[in-house]
């Protein structure tokens, strides 16, 4: 399934003292097998943009109205086969397609235990009433894939569960119902380096086995430059690029007049680099130190 | 998110709204004493008219004001109606049974359904212009009398504030669940009433546990800042009456005092 937008905008309140612009414009594909990140400050409408893809925010009524005039372009979203400007769009399926994790999920938790709390989503997505075995089938292997033992947890209130925990059990809570995209908002924020790892780590796990495209909507460059295969850089509500991390890194002054950060390993290369020392590298850490090694006899 | 912004505050700026919200509360209060002493239609013109002139100088927009009338629709509806087929009149225009339209019944409901739509837009007109801070504070100073009789007035004035700046963080946090929750496949729209108040579980447990945690957190940071009621606090806005509080309290004393005049020499509509 393929992401594509078009000319999307979107205004909190319009026609109001409090009318916010979100989104202005926004063109963006996302290829299918894609491990895309988003990055941008808050209020860039990063956030906006994802709730767009499975329909928790839709485009405006008065869309059809404009589509006749044509005065402004055409918005135009769609998920695979799903056209989201449609009104008539079955958006059951297309939540079941699209699996949104938003930030902090373990705080959406609400189940007696953690079993029934996975179990919901798929419920809901069934296409009828499963019995209890493919239930907890299904949850024991959410629960696996998250790295949690379900023999351990699935019994336990999802209260009783450390924080690290219970966000893995959030996001067993979506990847459940089987989606072939996978959007997580801020998936490893206020988690310690460890648990940040880890989720990533879970995420690439799930990444082609489980769900085909993952889209990851992060503050934290090194994430963005660790994981993804392209990332877009929002700001005011446009998208200002669209490219690979190893492209989009080397821009560090436009993303840092942008008030972003660049990942660890940019800095690095840019410290070299006002000393006389190219390296070119993807900006993971891995090529970066097999590159800075390789480096390593020219160095005085 | 960002749908419920600020409770009702519309926010321009305008004679009303700087209106000291000390002297919008007693204008209420003036102003709802009025609608009630008012005996005949003289009285609710002059009422209206006053209505008419406050919600041209606070600038808000004539739509939004009508919004406010439409949460009481069925309220006016149902009054109307029960008094135009039950209130006992002389001049029977048509009857059934134990029904009666009557001349006086109409003019009596007519009447009747004026005085709640003042009513609700001169309250409506005080929640529009007034931000809930402002309002707290304008409650807490005229409550001060009561500190006389070990009133924990203070204490009031915060439970309230705190309550109303919950309002958009909580409303806010119900659209994030509510939205979380829809992601999962939750159905909120479809089904009979045992299924919807079923529905409501995933977003009313989450939506509990978060407020008890906001409030133990905001606890403990007014722990942490040694905060220790009202002894030797000030204020970092002082409430003074200026010229425009002036012609707000005088409207106000005309109007009572020209429907009291309108009641006593025009006598009663029916």
């Amino acid at each position: 399934m393929r992401i594509v937008a078009e000319h999307l905008s979107y205004t909190y309140n319009p026609r109001s003292p409090f009318a916010v612009r979100a989104l202005d414009d926004v063109c963006l594909t996302v290829e299918e097998g894609e491990f895309f990140g988003i990055i941008g400050h808050t209020g860039s409408g990063k956030s906006t943009f994802v709730q767009h893809l499975n329909g928790l925010i839709r485009t405006p009524a008065s869309l059809k109205r404009r589509k006749r005039k044509q005065a402004s372009p055409v918005q135009t979203l769609t998920v695979g086969e799903f056209d989201l400007t449609d009104k008539k769009t079955d958006f059951r399926a297309l939540r079941k397609s699209v699996g949104m994790v938003f930030q902090y999920p373990e705080y959406q938790l609400f189940a007696e235990t953690v079993k029934e709390d996975v179990a919901f989503g798929y419920k809901n997505f069934a296409d009828k009433k499963p019995t209890d075995a493919e239930i907890g089938l299904a949850v024991n292997e959410a629960l696996s894939i998250v790295g949690l033992d379900p023999n351990e947890v699935a019994g336990k209130s999802p209260f009783d569960l450390s924080g690290g925990q219970k966000r893995r059990v959030a996001i067993a809570g979506v990847i459940v119902s089987k989606p072939e995209i996978l959007i997580l908002d801020e998936p490893a924020a206020g988690l310690d380096p460890l648990g940040k790892r880890e989720i990533m780590e879970l995420l690439h796990r799930i990444h082609g086995a489980w769900c085909k495209t993952v889209v990851i909507v992060s503050h934290d460059m090194d994430e963005i430059a660790e994981n993804c295969t392209r990332a877009a850089v929002f700001a005011e509500g446009r998208v200002k690029y669209c490219l690979p991390p190893r492209e989009l890194f080397k821009m560090t002054d436009e993303l840092l007049a942008l008030g972003l950060d660049i990942p660890l390993t940019a800095k690095i290369c840019l410290a070299l680099k006002k000393r006389g020392i190219e390296i070119d590298c993807d900006f993971t850490t891995e090529d970066f130190i097999a590159k800075t090694l390789a480096l390593k006899g020219g160095v005085k | 998110m960002k749908e419920v912004a600020f409770g009702q505050y519309y926010p321009v700026d305008s004679f009303i709204h700087k209106v000291d919200p000390r002297l919008k509360l007693l204008f209420l209060i003036a102003y709802i004493v009025a609608i009630f002493l008012a005996k005949n239609f003289y009285g609710l013109a002059a009422c209206a008219g006053v209505l008419l002139a406050i919600v041209l100088f606070s600038r808000v927009p004539l739509g939004k004001v009508l919004r406010a009338v439409r949460g009481v629709t069925f309220l006016v509806l149902f009054t109307a109606v029960i008094n135009v087929f039950f209130y006992r009149g002389d001049t029977v225009l048509w009857g059934w049974k134990f029904l009666q339209i009557t001349r006086e019944g109409l003019i009596f409901s007519a009447f009747l359904v004026l005085r709640i739509l003042l009513l609700v837009v001169c309250s409506s007109m005080l929640t529009y212009t007034t931000t809930p801070v402002a309002l707290t504070d304008g409650i807490e100073s005229l409550l001060t009398p009561l500190k006389w009789v070990r009133f924990p007035v203070h204490v009031l004035a915060l439970v309230m504030s705190i309550a109303l700046r919950f309002i958009p963080i909580l409303s806010d946090e119900t659209e994030r669940i509510k939205n979380a929750q829809k992601a999962r496949g939750a159905d909120f729209e479809s089904g009979g009433l045992v299924k919807k108040v079923r529905a409501v579980v995933p977003i009313l447990i989450p939506l509990l546990l978060s407020a008890f945690r906001r409030a133990d957190e905001l606890g403990d940071a007014m722990d942490a800042r040694c905060y220790m009621g009202d002894k030797h606090r000030t204020k970092y806005k002082k409430l003074r009456f200026t010229w425009r509080d002036a012609i707000v309290f005088f409207v106000g004393g005309a109007l009572i005092a020209g429907v009291v005049v309108l009641r006593v020499y025009l006598g009663a509509p029916v």
